[in-house]
């Protein structure tokens, strides 16, 4: 359809009018007000000796656990919401100790990862590694942080000393009081796991002799019903899936194995997390900008190449 | 992404940018003629249609720009402030759970709860850092290993996070005092002199040093012109860290009074501070903040600043006199057809 000169004419005057209206409106319409879904997590760090144990991999290459640990933590501080509080907080011996509290991860995203990066495993300070107590601890705290931030425990599952099944330490908590996400990480091969002196420089690896197989109760007992004897591969280590999922289902959590993007992780936070609305500025401009500028190109289009014109 | 000095917001939005050549390439608005020779040579008539092509693409490219959202990057700026560097070194001992200042054995059983002394420290030393909006603070995690967990920062939310987080939890069983104070100098190292340095220990208890940690100290805080303020949490409130003539006889060869007497020795501005009461802890810290306003040069970080208004007063500008004359053109076609 080829238009008239005289309606060429009209249509070009009236979209130009229009594009001139957006444009001063785009500078001078006040921002509006949306509500914006954000929430509060608190990552839980590993530090434990079995995190030194390199089957993960960042950027292809094969690095620690705890490496990759860091790393993911910090792409997932990127990709959430600002507005959004991260806190962070390490894990050894039996307990969590927070480190920070959330704060807003966009303000504060340089010294979050300042301090996520002086994470090493000569922080801990005690060498065992006794998962489940230390998710009862950060369950425990998180209760006293206003608001009540969502875990994210990133861990392998290794318990040291192991776990007897039917003598699994007692949860005194309620299941989802507090919400969150265990994010397992490690592959599925038993390595053997380097072994930090006291000043937390790795020397060689635990021996097979160096930890215990059984844990405490059983290891005392003559009856082989329950000291029942198994291959000993306590001191080597891979991800404890089947444990971690047993514990998320215990403490009312999610569990997540190796999450490949951080962006995943952060929906499964969002999805556990009981969001809080904030209010933010949004400002139109982008859309009226964008509106005013389709408008004119639709006057520039070269319509002359779609159609014949033989006149 | 960085881009001529600025950072775009959305880069994607760039590839739009010869979009801005349409206007060259058609013939839209051109009249019909049925025979190009009878139309006379127009100087003005070129000038004016070269001018209108200039100003659409003018403010097509405004407008693509704006889009892809233009903004100054954060810029670092000195200025000159008053205030001190101050690292902050809390005791994460055992025996900071215990409470503060109780006045009767019973209340001095209970442990863990809202007047510990950590939480205590806790509560004044977060009104302390509210109060002085110049200073740097840094952390040092202070357990069997010391580790610099929060370098020296302006940022005064992550300062206060991380000492409210250091009062949940228990205490940690094992706390090395050397290896703290080391670390803390540690975190001035490689910095520029800015002002006034000053390491602030808050703990209930002494340590004592081995004697090559003591000559490390003395030379790294002598090297680095750190001061120390030690604020003491008293258990006992006879007690003190100063000897004098009528002392109990156990308290003679205690951590503390060795530690003060090191503290005293290596020549460093040095002022302990027995708070024995939640007042003298308040004085404490109202004092330290009366000595330390001192000149101070204070980095700033200047937040983005969004530059696409610029671009929209231009293509405003622009687009005010291409629709002034396509309305005029409109006007003029309109008449001559009446």
């Amino acid at each position: 359809m080829m238009l008239s000169y005289q309606k060429r004419i009209s249509l070009t005057a009236i979209i130009m009018v229009l594009a001139l209206l957006l444009v001063m409106a785009a500078l001078w319409l006040p921002a509006i007000k949306r509500d914006v879904k954000i929430m509060d997590a608190l990552f839980v760090l590993d530090i434990t000796d079995s995190m030194n144990v390199e089957d993960a991999q960042v950027n292809g290459e094969n690095v620690s656990r705890l490496t990759w640990a860091k790393e993911f933590t910090r792409r997932a501080f990127l990709d959430m919401p600002c507005g959004a509080h991260a806190g962070l907080a390490i894990f050894s011996e039996a307990r969590t100790l927070i480190l920070m509290n959330p704060v807003e991860v966009c303000a504060s995203y340089h010294d979050l990862t300042r301090m996520l990066n002086a994470f090493e495993p000569h922080m801990a300070w005690a060498r065992s590694s006794e998962v489940s107590k230390a998710v009862y601890t950060a369950i425990r705290q998180a209760k006293d942080i206003a608001p009540k931030p969502t875990i994210v425990f990133v861990t392998d599952g290794h318990e040291s000393p192991p776990l007897h099944e039917s003598l699994f330490p007692k949860f005194d908590g309620k299941p989802g009081e507090i919400r969150g996400v265990m994010v397992g990480i490690g592959g599925d091969d038993l390595l053997p796991i380097p072994k930090t002196n006291e000043s937390g420089e790795i020397e060689g690896v635990w021996g097979v002799n160096d930890v215990m197989h059984q844990d405490v109760y059983a290891s005392l007992q003559a009856d082989t019903t329950v000291n029942v004897p198994k291959t000993r591969t306590e001191h080597m280590s891979s991800q404890k899936r089947a444990h971690l999922q047993t514990l998320a289902d215990r403490v009312g959590f999610d569990f997540v194995s190796s999450p490949t993007k951080p962006g995943k992780l952060v929906d499964a936070i969002r999805a556990q997390s009981e969001t809080r609305p904030q209010t933010i500025d949004y400002d139109l401009y982008s859309w009226l900008a964008a509106i005013a500028l389709t408008l004119i190109l639709l006057v520039y289009l070269p319509y002359g190449l779609l159609i014949r014109t033989d006149d | 992404m960085n881009f001529s000095g600025l950072e775009w917001f959305n880069a994607w939005v760039l590839v739009l940018l010869p979009l801005a050549l349409l206007p060259w390439f058609n013939h839209n608005l051109d009249k019909t003629v049925a025979w190009v020779e009878l139309v006379p040579v127009d100087p003005l008539s070129r000038f004016f249609n070269i001018g209108l092509k200039l100003l659409a693409t003018l403010v097509i490219a405004a407008l693509v720009l704006a889009l892809a959202g233009p903004s100054l990057p954060e810029q670092k700026v000195e200025r000159i402030g008053e205030g001190a560097e101050i690292v902050l070194l809390l005791d994460r001992s055992r025996s900071m759970d215990s409470p503060f200042a109780v006045k009767h054995q019973a209340a001095a059983v209970s442990v863990g709860g809202d007047n510990s002394k950590r939480s205590v420290a806790r509560d004044y030393l977060s009104e302390f850092i509210k109060n002085r909006p110049d200073d740097r603070f840094g952390f040092v995690f202070f357990s069997t290993k010391s580790v610099n967990l929060l370098p020296l920062t302006y940022d005064k939310e992550a300062i206060l996070a991380t000492i409210d987080a250091n009062a949940l939890g228990k205490g940690l069983s094992d706390t090395n005092m050397a290896e703290a104070l080391l670390s803390s100098a540690a975190m001035f190292e490689g910095q520029a002199y800015r002002g006034s340095r000053i390491v602030l220990l808050v703990s209930d208890g002494g340590q004592l040093l081995s004697h090559e940690d003591k000559e490390t100290i003395t030379r790294l805080y002598r090297e680095m012109n750190l001061g120390i303020y030690w604020i003491y949490l008293k258990s006992n409130r006879e007690m003190t860290l100063e000897e004098s003539d009528d002392d109990n006889l156990l308290w003679v060869d205690i951590p503390e009074r060795k530690l003060h007497k090191f503290f005293t020795s290596i020549g460093v501005p040095y002022r302990a501070f027995e708070a024995g009461s939640l007042e003298a802890f308040a004085e404490a810290l109202a004092e330290i903040d009366r000595q330390q306003y001192q000149t101070l040069i204070v980095e700033e970080t200047l937040p983005h600043e969004p530059k696409a208004d610029a671009l929209l007063w231009l293509a405003l500008l622009a687009l005010l006199l291409l629709a002034a004359s396509h309305v005029y053109t409109f006007w003029g076609v309109k008449k001559a057809h009446e």
